[in-house]
């Protein structure tokens, strides 16, 4: 293992110091002006942005907007997003749209350096001329906050920036998006979304050991937070495809009621960002995985598997008597007791629930401990049970739907992922 | 105090004034070794001044100048809406219109006796008192309502809170306001006043609605937690590893110290020895409060009880009863061992019930203050007789400088007959000098409940050459909670050995068996590993698992039909051998064979089942032997083979419990206690780990809830007889009922409660 | 730290309450708002003592932080109706269900959000629905009966009797 690791730094050394390990500056300039940016631009930069999620991570929470202070965990340690304000000294106010660009695009920064890959310049490269200008008059248009970049806390080597420039080489393509013509011109929107602003497949891909998104597992699902971005291919274990329809209505209103809610930094993901792309975008973004998880080959098949998992609800409560079902009678039923064959479109079945349906646990886990909605949020509330119900209860609880409601076998290692996920300010009764 | 009233009626004017003698609180043969205390006879000094106030001849209500008329209720209302039964005793008597009666339940005072809400006695012990102070009243109001209309007192009746006579009437209202209410009644006068006959009866009997119900429905009703005084603070006690045996060796709250409102951290000073090594976390809220209790760090002194299990309990247990020597003969015959030793043969089993939680819903608070001179303390509470000499003790006053005031109880099943929980509130308060508002969280309330101690039981039966009984033994071990909180009160048995009543009282049948010895021991591990409590039907919840469940398995051993003998035995005694002897006609078993009888008819006894599925039954007398409420209950279950589980299908329970005061009440009763006792024997159970008990909170505790309510088919036999306590009695009959029930279905005996899918399949193979 | 300013609706009155965020809902109702119809019991949203409405859904309000709160409206037991005449608490009198009360506001409430999703619920529906509530009174024979009638008088049929 240390072999490989080291082979593998080896090659990036050499490949980065071909000269490629430093790029020129650019000049910085004086912040320009609101009013050299038009108001369409302004508007189609804040759409992008929030299309974008960028808040999501240059804004820490509670802290002014755009600031940067997040810290990403990351396999190679803290990575603490950059102030993005138009700060000319802490932020990006004295950088050049010229300069704007080559971050987006190259990964670069104003002065040279290159960015860390945490920031997904490998996706925002494929974005337009006219979207990287919307969102820089975007971003200069924003309040000025003077907020100095946190340090990150990457290990040596794969801080040495230099390094970077071998990673470029091996991993990533510069380059504007360019439309598939066999595809729809909504197919091709859609990817163009989904591949450049939106970045999906920065959570939904599995990376290599490099952090780098592996090309021949595009959106299998990854890890991402304590969570688990689930498959966005055919791959994905839900009991009903993921329709376009059902697409739509998620990626609009975080509600399907053949799966269930966004939750976790998805609800941020809808109700923050994708709230913000007019209707059309919704259905783009719908048509292209839509075709990609070829959810149209299984629909002969959708109403008896729809049959099939809602077989599975709980029907005779009376009869119940493990810990798990007396858990989930005594916490859960009340709001998630589904009684018809068909889903509601409210509180759908757990029958149906891709958390529960998911190979990894993660996403049960959190949403258990952290529920859903909340302040600010949209549509249904789901309290956490951190608090409420220890680590072992959790597992009965887990272990338990997962018999019933899924005919998918059970999780492993059920208690050391529960424990790993508990915030840490919980005390369990 | 509190009052409950009928929507948008006015509060009544209370006057303080005492026309009149009171009547006594003891009721005629109130045979347990309470000392009920008399209230206090002599005349207030003050009534002379009031004159023109209302109506109280009796301490026992007042009617004012509306015609409004409140009676007093001491007991706890926690569900069997004991006042609005006492009221209608009273109401019936005073010939009331019962739109005009309302309720006050009262806070302590000397005057009003003994005041405990507990052992089913209730309506059982008022009723004499509550019919003859409304006679008293109504004998007044006739004799001075005559008066004031001229007409010939032999000429009137009172009707509806109205006198008439000769075609004319005048209201209790304006005979308050115009007459001269002057006479008085001597205790003797009182007990000799004429009751109404049964066939008189207007109100007792009849539906009504209970009073403490709309309020219930809104939010308005006011319970201990809702208590609240300015200025207050609140608390959460930090509590120690075991109940018993630790004091505080080391306090540090300095990372309470973060949490905002946090005041600070009281190590207790308990001179009453309630709470030993209690810790009492004050802060501004009572949230803020909780979280610095978990934050601040307490090292306790070692305590021997930290180190037993429930196992080691009921070990115990076995040795204390392998030792013929100990224990306290409660029941004696002549001839015991000459009847086994010449037996044809013997039937031995022994039972077993596990720890069991009140886990009331309203968890434990109370708040206490200093005012006007006195220490005030706001809680529910059971008896407050009891605590209030610990209360007083504890503060360093007298007792009468500690008034406690009432409110409706979130449930209480006994936990909060034993008031212990008042007394750290008022230590805080003492030591802060501000009134402070102690709630326990509810792993506190579990961990230092007064839970049902686990017990052990062994019952031996001896046959005679035609397999009749000749003899029988019933030795029972427990925690015993009269012992550890009031032992002056212990009766003695037949050798000298004082014993707790209510961890024996059921083993103390009413069946014929011959020479029969009933002997009851003390389980001192129990007792000091943790505070034993009366819980829900007491011993009788789970002598008469024991002693019901035996009584089939000798049936079987027998050879005869579970009904068939047990009615055998029920045969022989015909006439009340309680203390009571002839004052309640207890007819003795003769009731019981009734609704034995009766239970067995509805439930179609002798049907054929189908597979797996079986029937069962059981009896008891109910609490006590001199307050007996007669019970059967039938039970038919169907057993899953493969997962063990347990379906109730039906449980038949007919009672006897006399003249029944508020029907309507009466059968929400058996209903709960019915469910109780089905969540002993199937749902509910902990047990003692390490000195503490293993569950903390209803994510590992599970008593019954809505999906496992079976139906239930109830039945009360009509009669005049003096009522009955009804609050517990049916919770004795179910678990035995369901136990023999299992093993008419599929031949498995559980002897041990609870009894879990696990117990049965276990069963299942080794039978 | 600045503790955060959070605004809300209670039965229909703005609130405001400056609080540690993650102060559960259910003390700021019966501690600062000073209603004490919702009640206390497990602490976990296990019990259901503590339910209210949140819009109208039922919630646990003991583990529901004020945080999740603002900008929401809460209906608690005291609101449910202006005069104690709401269909389900009719129903209860009627049917005598509450014994101690203690549960009986979370029972109300819950029944409200059953019923207004199933007009006529199946003994199943209630099995499930209710179950989060705990009675330990074991009152549950009269509080199923009380659903069944409210519902019908909901929908506007004759009450089962």
């Amino acid at each position: 293992m240390i072999k490989r690791i080291l082979l593998g730094l080896a090659v990036l050394l050499l490949v980065g110091s071909f000269g490629l390990s430093w790029r020129p500056a650019v000049t910085p300039i004086a912040p320009p002006a609101a009013d050299s940016f038009t108001p369409a631009q302004v508007a189609l930069g804040a759409q992008l942005a929030a299309a974008g999620n960028c808040a999501g991570c240059h804004t820490a929470p509670g802290g002014p907007a755009f600031a940067g202070g997040l810290g990403l965990e990351t396999d190679f340690g803290v990575a603490y997003s950059t102030n993005i304000s138009p700060d000319p000294v802490t932020g990006i106010g004295n950088w050049s749209e010229a300069a704007f660009a080559r971050a987006m695009r190259e990964g670069v920064a104003r002065d040279g350096s290159h960015l860390l890959p945490a920031f997904p310049y490998t996706h925002f490269t494929k974005l337009s001329d006219g979207d990287v200008r919307a969102l820089y008059a975007f971003f200069m248009t924003r309040p000025a906050v003077v907020a100095a970049d946190r340090e990150n806390t990457i290990r040596f080597p794969f801080n040495v920036r230099a390094l970077q420039a071998g990673w470029k080489l091996l991993f990533f393509d510069a380059g504007v998006y360019q439309p598939v013509a066999a595809k729809s011109d909504i197919w091709n929107r859609g990817a163009y979304l989904a591949e450049g602003i939106t970045h999906c497949a920065a959570c939904h891909t599995p990376r290599n050991r490099f952090g780098a998104e592996q090309g021949q597992a595009a959106y299998a699902g990854a890890p991402f937070d304590g969570w688990f971005a689930p498959p966005l291919n055919a791959a994905n274990p839900a009991p009903l495809p993921w329709t376009q329809q059902d697409l739509y209505d998620y990626l609009r209103s975080g509600e399907s009621e053949a799966h269930g809610v966004a939750a976790g930094v998805m609800a941020s993901v809808v109700h923050d960002g994708l709230a913000k792309l007019p209707d059309d975008d919704i259905r783009a973004l719908a048509t292209y995985f839509a075709d990609n998880n070829g959810s149209a080959a299984r629909a002969p098949t959708a109403a008896a598997a729809l049959s099939l998992a809602m077989s599975r609800r709980l029907v005779d409560a009376g009869r119940e008597t493990e810990p798990g079902a007396n858990l989930y009678l005594a916490a859960c039923a009340a709001c998630h007791y589904s009684p018809a064959a068909k889903p509601l479109a409210v509180q759908g079945s757990l029958a149906l629930s891709s958390a529960i349906t998911a190979d990894d646990p993660s996403n049960f886990i959190q949403t258990v401990m952290h529920g859903v909605g909340g302040a600010g949020f949209p549509g249904p509330y789901m309290p956490g049970f951190a608090s409420a119900l220890s680590d072992a209860d959790i597992a009965q609880l887990a272990n338990y739907l997962r018999r019933t409601r899924s005919d998918q076998p059970a999780w492993a290692n059920l208690p050391a992922a529960i424990a790993a996920r508990r915030p840490p300010s919980t005390t369990t009764p | 105090m509190h009052e409950a009233q009928t929507a948008s009626a006015p509060a009544p004017a209370t006057s303080s004034t005492r026309r009149g003698f009171l009547i006594s609180t003891t009721s005629a043969g109130f045979a347990m070794a309470f000392t009920l205390v008399e209230p206090s006879l002599a005349a207030d000094p003050a009534d002379a001044k009031s004159a023109a106030a209302g109506f109280e001849p009796t301490i026992w209500y007042d009617i004012d100048r509306d015609g409004i008329v409140t009676v007093n209720i001491i007991r706890a209302e926690m569900g069997q809406h004991v006042g609005t039964a006492l009221a209608r005793i009273v109401a019936e008597e005073l010939e009331l219109d019962w739109t005009s009666v309302r309720l006050r339940y009262v806070d302590t005072d000397p005057k009003w006796g003994t005041m405990v809400t507990g052992g089913s006695w209730s309506v059982w012990q008022s009723f004499p008192y509550l019919s003859q102070a409304g006679a008293a009243g109504r004998m007044a109001l006739l004799d001075e309502g005559a008066k004031l209309l001229r007409v010939g007192r032999s000429a009137c009746t009172a009707r509806l809170g109205v006198v008439s006579g000769d075609g004319r009437t005048i209201s209790y209202a304006e005979i308050v306001r115009r007459g001269q209410l002057a006479r008085s009644y001597s205790a003797d006068e009182l007990k000799a006043m004429p009751i109404k006959a049964a066939a008189e009866r207007r109100l007792i009997s009849q539906p009504t609605s209970a009073i403490d119900i709309p309020a219930k429905t809104t939010g308005a009703a006011r319970y201990g937690l809702d208590a609240e005084v300015p200025g207050m603070v609140y608390a959460r006690p930090k509590l120690p590893p075991t109940r018993n045996g630790c004091r505080v060796s080391a306090i540090d709250d300095s990372a309470a110290r973060a949490i905002p409102g946090y005041l600070k951290s009281l190590v207790l000073n308990d001179p009453s020895g309630t709470v030993p090594g209690w810790v009492v976390v004050c802060a501004e809220s009572f949230v803020a409060a909780s979280r610095a209790a978990d934050l601040v760090k307490v090292t306790w002194t070692n305590s021997a009880a930290a180190s037993v299990s429930e196992a080691d309990i009921q070990s115990h247990g076995r040795k204390l009863i392998n030792d013929a020597s100990g224990g306290a003969l409660v029941v004696e015959d002549a001839g015991v061992d000459a009847a086994f030793t010449a037996a044809k043969f013997i039937l031995e089993r022994e039972y077993t019930t596990a720890t069991v939680l009140h886990f009331q819903l309203e968890p434990l608070n109370a708040l206490a203050l200093q005012k006007d001179g006195r220490w005030e303390i706001h809680t529910g509470n059971q008896w407050q007789s009891l605590i209030l000499p610990t209360l007083a003790k504890a503060l360093g006053v007298e007792e009468k400088q500690v008034l406690m005031r009432t409110y409706l109880l979130g449930g209480g099943f006994g936990r909060r007959l034993n008031g212990d929980y008042a007394v750290p509130a008022a230590l805080a308060a003492k030591a802060l000098g501000r009134p402070v508002k102690l709630v326990w969280t509810r792993a506190d309330d579990v961990h230092f409940d007064s839970p049902r101690s686990p017990s052990v039981q062994r019952l031996r039966m001896a046959f005679g050459p035609a397999n009749q009984v000749t003899g029988m033994q019933h030795h029972a071990c427990a925690g015993w909670p009269t012992q550890v909180m009031i032992p002056a009160f212990m009766p003695k048995g037949k050798n000298g050995a004082p014993y707790d009543p209510f961890a024996i009282s059921g083993a103390d049948h009413w069946y014929t068996v011959g020479a029969q010895r009933v002997r009851a021991l003390s389980n001192d591990l129990a007792n000091s590993t943790f505070r034993p409590g009366w819980l829900r039907s007491v011993g009788p919840g789970w002598t008469n698992w024991a002693l019901e469940s035996f009584m089939d398995e000798a049936a079987r051993a027998a050879g005869m039909d579970t009904l068939a003998f047990r009615l055998d035995l029920l045969a022989g005694k015909t006439q009340g051998v309680g203390k009571n002897g002839a004052d309640l006609n207890v007819a003795g078993a003769l009731r019981q064979a009734k609704v034995l009888q009766r239970a067995a008819a509805k439930a179609g006894w002798g049907s054929k089942m189908p597979a797996d599925t079986g029937v069962g039954l059981a009896t008891s007398f109910g609490q006590e032997r001199d307050m007996p409420t007669w019970c059967a209950c039938v039970a038919r279950v169907h057993v899953d083979r493969r997962s063990g589980v347990v379906k109730v299908e039906q449980l038949t329970v007919v009672v006897d419990a006399g003249t029944i005061v508020h029907p309507d009440g009466a059968l929400a009763q058996v209903e709960g206690a019915s469910l109780w006792g089905l969540s002993m024997a199937l749902h509910e159970g902990t047990e003692f780990v390490n000195g503490q008990v293993r569950d903390s909170n209803l994510n590992t505790y599970t008593p019954l809830r809505m999906r496992d309510v079976p139906p239930l088919d109830i039945e009360f036999i009509a009669s005049a007889e003096p009522p009955t306590g009804l609050g517990e009695p049916a919770t004795t009959v179910i678990a035995p009922a369901i136990a023999n029930a299992i093993f008419a279905a599929v031949g498995a005996r559980l002897r041990h409660l609870p009894m879990r899918p696990a117990d049965l399949l276990a069963a299942l193979k080794t039978s | 730290m600045n503790t955060p300013t959070i605004a809300f609706k209670l039965n229909g009155q703005a609130l405001s309450v400056t609080v540690s965020p993650d102060t559960p809902l259910l003390w700021v109702i019966r501690d600062m708002a000073k209603l004490t119809g919702t009640k206390f019991g497990c602490g976990i949203g296990l019990c259901g003592a503590c339910t209210v409405h949140m819009g109208r859904r039922a919630v646990r309000s003991c583990i529901t932080p004020i945080s999740d709160v603002a900008g929401a409206q809460i209906t608690t037991i005291e609101g449910l109706s202006a005069d104690g005449q709401h269909p389900l608490q009719k129903a209860w009198v009627q049917t005598q269900a509450p014994q101690c009360g203690y549960c009986q506001s979370g029972q109300i409430m819950q029944a409200a959000a059953l019923i207004r999703r199933f007009p006529d619920p199946s003994d199943a529906d209630i099995d499930s629905v209710m179950n989060g509530n705990l009675c330990r009174c074991m009152a549950y024979v009269r509080i199923r009966q009380a659903i069944k009638i409210a519902a019908a008088e909901v929908q506007g049929g004759a009450p089962n009797a």
